[in-house]
């Protein structure tokens, strides 16, 4: 067959569009299914080869950020196309793609001999459009629920946190399997389809696949380009809102990826506990020189009532320093010499007053009080205190 | 002059020199209980069962040289009849050779090297431990073979079992104090239980690492899920064996689980089981003090989330699997998925395979038309 009149379907920049879609959605199913399928042997070596859940994770994200991206600007290009040249809604379902796909039905089943012919997107493609636009809101929120957890907590229940990863992996399950049956058997397999890669369509397959779409384009019904003045007009209207639209959406965006720091990113601080407590003292602690007698050193100040531990403090620099031969006792021999208030011996006295009462339920204060963000900064002589030691002296409420 | 006259001592000789000859080959191939050893600890017992005999050291210290005969003798040493010799094996006669120790500590990290000789294996198992490592480190004070089974009167470390967290005690009172009042800890000293762990089912024996190492944490939730998935032993508490299958679900589990089977030292804060329960503290979840019974989670979780609130917890499906009472959303969701997916590709597949078969057809009648 020779010189095919060819026909434009697809302008280099919704192919470009496509591809970037398409990159985006291939990047974020192979990353994201083997994270649904963990725990599976066959999920782990994929992982594994991808160079490990992190880097997946990052993977994962990044995709997510290019197609919404991605999405951001078809929004402003179907608007732009909607509005300002006014073209023909061809995407829009309309009730005849029922019948369109209930008539193609019955003519495979032979049940028509007539062949139902479709325009320039048939039911075919708009299933799948409104699918994946269905698809991209509901990963995005889903995904949004999943990245920012806390700020989702604070608006919603949070049992809808476990609910949106359930619904990201079910979706993106149902995604991936339409695509590989719907599209795939669509555009690359009843017949090879070259539209997204030279942007044309032979007449042949014109006919066959939209021959609506030809009857119109051959009858000389094609959308009409408004009239400079017209579109010019237009035009400045539509660039204000949409550049005020998409800074929105772009904003929307930014603080989807940023909005929270969702764990902190340390390795967890803990209490310390003190690892070698012998309960006997050790030989070298008795070594040479006697213990002087218990009678012999003042007891503590009764401000020392109920506590439990000495090294917390006057190991580091808070309180009076263990004198340089004292190098390496442990709490558990301090007693030895050092006599304890009783227990009952009245309050923790002195010290700073207790922190005022917003501060209930907070667990970490150097959190805040380490940098000075969002609170009184520690005094240079707190400098590299850990949290366990803060309650020895400040009162939480 | 005939050697004949002297064959009798000759042959005395000769035997003697056989004897010799076996009782050191018995010896290299290990000791064996020496015929009346008792004889020879009697010997140096006679001294040494003096209750008040000390040896005057180089920093000052006095070291005991007093041994409680009848406790050696119960003890698996004495029991199997070994010689005092056989691990004081520089004394051949009195006077002894002076000891080169400066202090007691001394004294015992020199002598505690005489183990290797009959316990080869632990004593290996034991110089990759933590202690040793220690000790090579130049800390003194780390336990050696000695420090947990006492020098003279060894016995079953285990019987009875809550004697191990009674030995680890003697240097790490602290964290014994912790354990003691957890819910594994008051179990075994309240009521021998058999079936919660000691130090010893979760750091090893001889060969105890470091616990404070990423590896040890990356493995960690195996390590409790060796007893908590042991379907048998938790029937008796009435405790869920799906701890581990929700944990690894979730996303601390799955990246937990993913860095210990890949890449096992990698640095993660991402939380593991005893960041939550508690590591020698953990308490029954039904504990009002328990770190992760509902009143209490919130704190919890803020250690790693500073900023949550309130209804965070209850993003956690706190080890359950969905179901229509606990986590109904999450139950309804999986639901309508099972049914929508295979609902949904079934009509694709329907419609395409339909659609295939038809243009096969019409090939056909094509083909036939011509």
């Amino acid at each position: 067959m020779s010189e095919q009149k060819e026909y434009l379907r697809f302008s280099i920049a919704q192919r470009i569009e496509h591809w970037v879609q398409m990159l985006a959605f291939t990047g974020l199913a192979l990353t994201g299914i083997p994270q649904k399928f963990v725990g599976n042997a066959w999920a782990e070596t994929w992982i594994r080869a991808m160079g490990g859940i992190e880097i997946v994770r990052f993977i994962h994200h990044t995709a997510a950020i290019a197609m919404a991206l991605a999405c951001i600007y078809h929004v402003v290009v179907v608007a732009y196309k909607i509005f300002v040249l006014r073209v023909r809604w061809t995407m829009f379902p309309r009730l005849d793609d029922v019948f369109d796909a209930l008539d193609t039905v019955r003519y495979n089943l032979g049940l028509t001999k007539e062949k139902i012919k479709l325009d320039r997107y048939s039911f075919v493609e708009k299933a799948e459009y409104w699918a994946f636009v269905w698809g991209a809101v509901l990963m995005g929120l889903t995904g949004f629920m999943m990245w920012n957890p806390i700020n989702t907590a604070r608006f919603l229940p949070g049992d809808l946190i476990p609910a949106a990863k359930a619904a990201h992996g079910g979706e993106a399950l149902l995604a991936v399997l339409a695509i590989l049956v719907w599209h795939f058997y669509s555009v690359h397999i009843k017949t090879f389809s070259k539209a997204m890669f030279t942007g044309k369509l032979t007449r042949e397959q014109m006919e066959h696949e939209h021959a609506l779409e030809l009857e119109r384009l051959e009858a000389g019904q094609t959308d009409v380009r408004p009239d400079p003045e017209t579109l010019k007009k237009r035009e400045r209207v539509f660039l204000l809102v949409a550049a005020i639209l998409s800074a929105l959406m772009l904003v929307t965006l930014y603080l989807f990826v940023t909005y929270e720091q969702t764990a902190i990113t340390t390795v967890p601080r803990r209490a310390q506990v003190q690892v070698f407590a012998p309960i006997t003292p050790t030989p070298t602690v008795r070594a040479g020189t006697p213990a002087p007698t218990a009678a012999a050193l003042k007891p503590l100040p009764a401000s020392h009532a109920g506590r439990t531990t000495c090294n917390n403090c006057h190991a580091n620099n808070i309180g009076p320093k263990n004198p340089a031969d004292h190098a390496g006792r442990t709490d558990a021999t301090c007693t030895t010499c050092h006599k304890m208030p009783d227990a009952s011996g009245g309050a923790p006295s002195a010290g700073p007053k207790s922190l005022p009462a917003s501060h209930a339920g907070r667990a970490i204060c150097n959190a805040c009080h380490e940098t000075g963000a969002g609170g009184p900064k520690n005094p240079a002589d707190h400098a590299g205190r850990a949290d366990a030691t803060c309650v020895t002296c400040h009162k939480l409420p | 002059m005939h050697l004949r006259r002297f064959r009798f001592f000759l042959a005395l000789w000769g035997i003697t020199f056989l004897a010799i000859l076996l009782v050191s080959r018995a010896y290299a191939d290990g000791p064996r209980p020496a015929p009346a050893p008792q004889v020879e600890n009697q010997v140096c017992l006679a001294c040494h069962s003096n209750r008040d005999a000390t040896m005057k050291l180089p920093s000052g210290e006095t070291l005991s040289i007093y041994t409680d005969a009848a406790q050696y003798n119960a003890s698996v040493h004495g029991k199997q009849g070994q010689r005092c010799t056989t691990c004081h094996a520089n004394i051949t006669g009195y006077p002894h050779p002076a000891t080169t120790a400066r202090d007691r500590r001394d004294f015992a990290l020199q002598m505690y090297t005489v183990c290797k000789q009959c316990h080869e294996k632990v004593y290996q198992q034991a110089i990759d431990s933590i202690h040793s490592k220690d000790i090579a480190a130049g800390n003194r004070n780390a336990a050696v073979c000695t420090d947990c089974h006492t020098a003279h009167y060894v016995t079953n470390p285990h019987n009875p079992r809550s004697r191990i967290p009674q030995t680890c005690r003697q240097c790490h009172s602290t964290i014994f104090d912790q354990y003691k009042s957890s819910v594994h800890g008051a179990a075994l000293l309240d009521q021998s239980n058999p079936d919660v762990p000691t130090c010893m089912d979760c750091h090893g024996v001889h060969q105890i690492g470091d616990p404070t190492t990423n590896a040890f944490r990356l493995k960690s939730p195996q390590m409790c899920a060796s007893c908590h998935t042991d379907r048998a032993k938790m029937k008796k508490y009435n405790l869920s064996t799906n701890v581990l299958n929700t944990y690894v679900a979730d996303f601390h589990g799955t990246t937990v689980e993913l860095f210990e089977k890949q890449s096992p030292d990698t640095p993660t804060n991402t939380a593991v089981c005893y960041d939550c329960h508690g590591v020698h503290d953990i308490r029954s979840a039904k504990d009002p003090q328990s770190s992760v019974i509902k009143e209490n989670l919130l704190k919890t979780c803020q250690q790693c989330h500073p900023d949550a609130t309130a209804d965070f917890p209850s993003s956690w499906m706190s080890h359950y699997d969905a179901s229509p009472t606990k986590y109904p959303v999450v139950y309804y969701v999986n639901l309508f998925y099972t049914i929508f997916i295979p609902v949904v590709i079934g009509g694709m597949l329907a419609f395409v395979l339909l659609d295939v078969a038809r243009r096969i057809l019409d090939r056909f009648q094509k083909a036939g038309s011509h």
